[in-house]
């Protein structure tokens, strides 16, 4: 768990960061969601103590960070920045390898986890452990940014814009990724984005940042749906947002299950139950049904979605 | 006008003190009390600071003029073929020593003004030589691309287009070059150039470190006023060409 | 033919080389090939290419020429690596020409006569290894192969020069004259160059740190260091003989070391004082150049500030300082020659002892090695900069 109390950082004589209070519970994703110099950047920095705060508190499971060695705090937060921040002089392997490398694991448990982590993200040990970054794509790169920060297995995960220097296509599918890592590892997570799209994606809590201070924190289906002033509102647009409700809603929520699943009939694109209603209406909008299938993982038929049900509860 | 005044002051006590040395006799006296000449007399200081200059100045026409050609010729369609050669022997030229080079020109030339002048412009026109290619190389090509889409012929958009945004490197090249070719002349000395290195050289073999001073102090003072006569013209190049750089 | 079509559209001729080897060939034929002196100072008389080598020598050396100019208009898909052999090979072999030469025209009877290389040998020289580099060039050949041919051709040079055919060589005769001096100008050298190198490269460092550290060293730190650069080689070291002198004369410890106006110490100050520039700003750029975004990844990830300059910035940054150390060394190669007129000793001794005396084989003896020493040097750091380099096959 992370709390800020009434932390304030000051450079000269402008306040970038206005006594923010801000409590991040273990195992949730926060995203601090801003335009550029709303201080979201400033925030993250001053939880790894990489900017030291000018007033206020910064806790860490319960401990003062200001307490606490910085380089201790910091071997047990990942950190992934914009443009992977990765050294261009080592292999893969090596930049995954950094923090066990500092913590001096043995050899033999680092290589090991080096290969776990690529694994996990993706990446296959065999041709990319001994790139270089510069060999890489950009999602690729990406995704060894956040195997580095994962490799000592730390408590809590620090993401400043990672996806931003990347193409809408790789955001993507990064970010799916990372909900699918969130899901096995369950970090606690601060990440910054300017991206409201990202953020009502990815989080569990959503801090709307402006000029220094937390405007609104709460879950993303109550930013869209009480934005707290009129900033918030034009910041999750204010037109479309039926839509990007429906988005964060699976549809399991509401479909009607059949009573026992059905075996599976071969098909690529279907409907699955984790899919968002905007995508079911989507579907049925193109393909012009009143209602469509709607599949589990292991592709049986377990339900129905009906336009009409998505039309009057979707948002 | 500011910026003129460092090269115009430095230039004023290069010259006074050429003309007014006889007068520091008492100060070289105490220096070198054990000498009956201490202020060198084999040539006035100033014929050889006008001797001096005049190789320089010389040198550094004929190589800029050449240099500058060549680059222009490497980098057209009809002689880009010699481009690799020309930019590496323009590399690899700059790492022979200029002494060497000198010494080089002896044998062939024999000795007097003819090889320092030789020697001079081979060697000053490497570091213009590569300045210009990266200048005109460094060019955005899409900047060429659009002066020809805009329908200038070649020749406009070399004049036009290439030498301006080339011109502010092309004269840092020059600076190099003549840097390093002030301090080449006054090494010449040892081959029989009247240059202001004679009174070092004299002063070295016959150990009078009054002349030796001498020498040196006009060398350091010639070498002072051109390299912030060159400074004062660059900045005037950014002022002129490029406002991001007057504003700063 | 009509198969060669596609292949000849696909392998354009060469220009560079025909444009070389023609004017090789005008050259070599116009100026004399070697001369013959009865002894070290008489001007001697100059011998033609056909009088030097005979028919048959001419004859070789004109066919290698034309045999290069043809190779490199057919569209051969090979050629370059034929021109590369014949070039590297006729470099290889030049001083044979010398031995031929020497045999057909040297006066047995006397002791003192002497064969020395003609403008024509030196043009030949000269233009074939503007060909080596520009088949090197189109070659995109990997810095040791350079490196290999380069030792190829230097170690049959010396292989060549000290056998007995050239020891009536001018320069052969010199360097045997010289005897032990020539090692101990060598080691002058060296011992100046790299000791004002390995100085420098620490006072630049600790300079650079500090500069990082405190902004306000920066000005003035890098106006001294270019201040410095500006003053002619020659004046620094006319300007350092008096206060040197005057320190020795004043603390005779000092004396005892060695330290005078002129000699070693002078000169030393004065190549230090030269390679404080290149070396400072290359030092200062590159420690400054290395992304920030990249030490604070290092940081935020727990190394400390140490680490981040031991791990991160400084082997980012050793490309850069070593390719300032590389202009420091050749120039400091270059300015210890000069340094030899204020009794440092080294190569220039014998440029400016041969000079004065009018022998232009010293001067050579002099000249040749310290030309050599920069270009191994140079060799050498580049090979060294590149390796240090992470790979960068794609940005």
């Amino acid at each position: 768990m992370i709390e800020l109390r009434n932390v304030t950082r000051r450079f000269g004589d402008t306040v970038a960061v206005d006594r923010v209070n801000l409590t991040i519970e273990t195992g949730e994703v926060c995203v601090l969601v801003g335009s550029s110099g709303c201080g979201k950047s400033t925030t993250l920095r001053m939880i790894n103590h990489l900017l030291p705060h000018s007033a206020g508190e910064i806790l860490v499971d319960g401990e003062d960070t200001t307490a606490m060695n910085p380089q201790q705090l910091r071997l047990n937060m990942g950190y992934v920045i914009q443009g992977t921040g990765l050294f261009p002089h080592w292999t893969v392997a090596r930049n995954i390898a950094m923090v066990p490398r500092l913590l001096k694991w043995p050899r033999q448990r680092i290589d090991a986890r080096v290969d776990e982590l690529m694994k996990l993200l993706d990446l296959d040990p065999a041709t990319h452990a001994h790139k270089y970054p510069q060999q890489l794509s950009g999602g690729q790169a990406q995704r060894v940014g956040v195997a580095r920060a994962l490799a000592a297995d730390p408590n809590i995960l620090l993401m400043d814009e990672p996806f931003g220097a990347v193409d809408a296509i790789t955001r993507e599918n990064l970010q799916l990724e990372m909900l699918r890592i969130q899901r096995q590892v369950r970090k606690t997570t601060v990440f910054v984005t300017h991206d409201i799209d990202e953020a009502l994606k990815l989080a569990s809590r959503i801090a709307v940042m402006d000029q220094g201070r937390i405007i609104q924190h709460d879950t993303p289906e109550n930013i869209l749906r009480r934005p707290a002033s009129d900033f918030v509102e034009s910041l999750v647009g204010k037109q479309d947002r039926g839509l990007k409700l429906m988005s964060l809603r699976p549809v399991r929520d509401l479909m009607t299950p059949h009573g026992s699943p059905k075996p599976s009939r071969p098909g690529a694109d279907v409907l699955r139950e984790d899919d968002n209603l905007r995508l079911a209406l989507s579907v049925m909008l193109w393909q012009d049904l009143p209602q469509v299938a709607v599949f589990n993982a292991r592709g049986e038929e377990t339900g129905v979605i009906t336009r009409e049900r998505i039309i009057q509860e979707g948002a | 006008m500011r910026l003129w005044l460092p090269p115009a002051l430095l230039a004023v006590v290069l010259c006074g003190l050429s003309a007014a040395m006889p007068v520091l006799e008492p100060l070289f006296r105490w220096i070198q009390p054990d000498k009956q000449q201490v202020i060198y007399d084999r040539g006035s200081f100033l014929f050889l600071l006008q001797n001096h200059l005049l190789l320089v100045v010389i040198s550094a026409a004929v190589g800029t003029f050449a240099a500058v050609a060549g680059g222009i010729l490497a980098t057209r369609p009809a002689g880009r073929d010699f481009l690799p050669l020309v930019s590496q022997v323009a590399s690899i030229g700059q790492t022979f020593p200029p002494v060497a080079v000198l010494a080089l020109a002896v044998p062939v030339l024999g000795f007097g003004e003819a090889p320092i002048l030789f020697a001079l412009i081979l060697y000053g026109l490497l570091p213009i030589l590569r300045n210009t290619l990266a200048g005109l190389e460094g060019i955005n090509p899409a900047v060429r691309e659009a002066a020809t889409g805009m329908g200038m012929s070649p020749l406009q958009v070399l004049v036009r287009v290439e030498l301006p945004l080339a011109g502010r490197i092309i004269l840092a090249g020059i600076r190099t070059s003549v840097t390093i070719n002030i301090a080449t002349a006054a090494i010449g000395s040892t081959i029989g150039a009247r240059t202001l290195g004679d009174p070092v050289i004299a002063g070295l073999v016959n150990g009078n470190t009054a002349y030796v001073l001498q020498g040196a102090i006009l060398i350091g003072l010639l070498a002072l006023t051109t390299d912030s006569l060159f400074e004062a013209l660059e900045r005037t190049w950014d002022r002129r060409f490029s406002p991001q750089g007057a504003m700063a | 033919m009509s198969v060669t079509g596609p292949v000849a559209s696909r392998i354009p001729p060469n220009r560079v080389i025909p444009a070389l080897a023609l004017s090789a060939l005008v050259l070599v034929w116009l100026l004399d090939l070697g001369t013959i002196q009865p002894n070290r100072i008489v001007a001697g008389t100059g011998h033609g290419l056909l009088s030097s080598l005979g028919w048959i020598g001419a004859g070789l050396v004109t066919a290698v020429l034309a045999a290069s100019i043809v190779l490199s208009m057919v569209p051969l898909a090979r050629r370059y690596l034929l021109l590369l052999g014949l070039t590297g090979l006729s470099l290889a072999a030049l001083p044979l020409l010398l031995e031929v030469f020497a045999s057909r025209h040297l006066p047995e009877d006397s002791p003192y006569a002497r064969s020395s290389m003609g403008a024509g040998f030196w043009c030949l020289l000269f233009l074939l290894s503007l060909m080596l580099i520009e088949i090197l060039g189109r070659l995109k050949t990997r810095r040791s192969l350079q490196l290999m041919l380069l030792v190829f051709v230097c170690g049959s040079w010396l292989t060549l020069l000290r056998s007995d055919g050239l020891e009536s060589l001018s320069l052969v005769r010199e360097f045997n004259g010289q005897g032990g001096q020539f090692r101990q100008a060598l080691w002058t050298h060296l011992a100046l160059a790299f000791g004002a190198v390995s100085i420098s490269a620490v006072l630049a460092f600790v300079l650079a740190l500090k500069m990082i550290r405190n902004t306000a060293w920066r000005r003035p730190v890098l106006g001294a260091v270019s201040f410095l650069q500006t003053i002619p080689s020659l004046a620094v070291f006319g300007l350092l003989i008096a206060p040197l002198s005057a320190l020795s004369s004043a603390f005779p410890v000092l004396q005892s070391l060695g330290i005078r106006g002129i000699g070693w110490a002078p000169a030393l100050l004065a190549l230090i004082a030269y390679s404080l520039l290149p070396m400072v700003r290359n030092t200062f750029v590159a420690l400054t150049e290395v992304p920030e975004s990249l030490a604070d990844a290092g940081r935020g990830m727990g190394m400390t500030e140490g680490q981040v300059f031991f791990q991160v910035k400084l082997p980012l940054a050793l490309p850069v300082i070593i390719e300032g150390v590389r202009i420091t060394t050749i120039q400091a190669i270059g300015l210890t020659a000069v340094a030899a007129l204020i009794g440092a000793g080294g190569f220039g001794s014998f440029i400016f002892q041969g000079l004065g005396q009018a022998a232009m084989d010293l001067v050579l003896l002099g000249a040749l090695p310290t030309i050599a020493l920069a270009l191994l040097a140079d060799a050498l750091l580049t090979m060294l900069a590149a390796s240090l380099k992470p790979t960068s096959a794609r940005s």
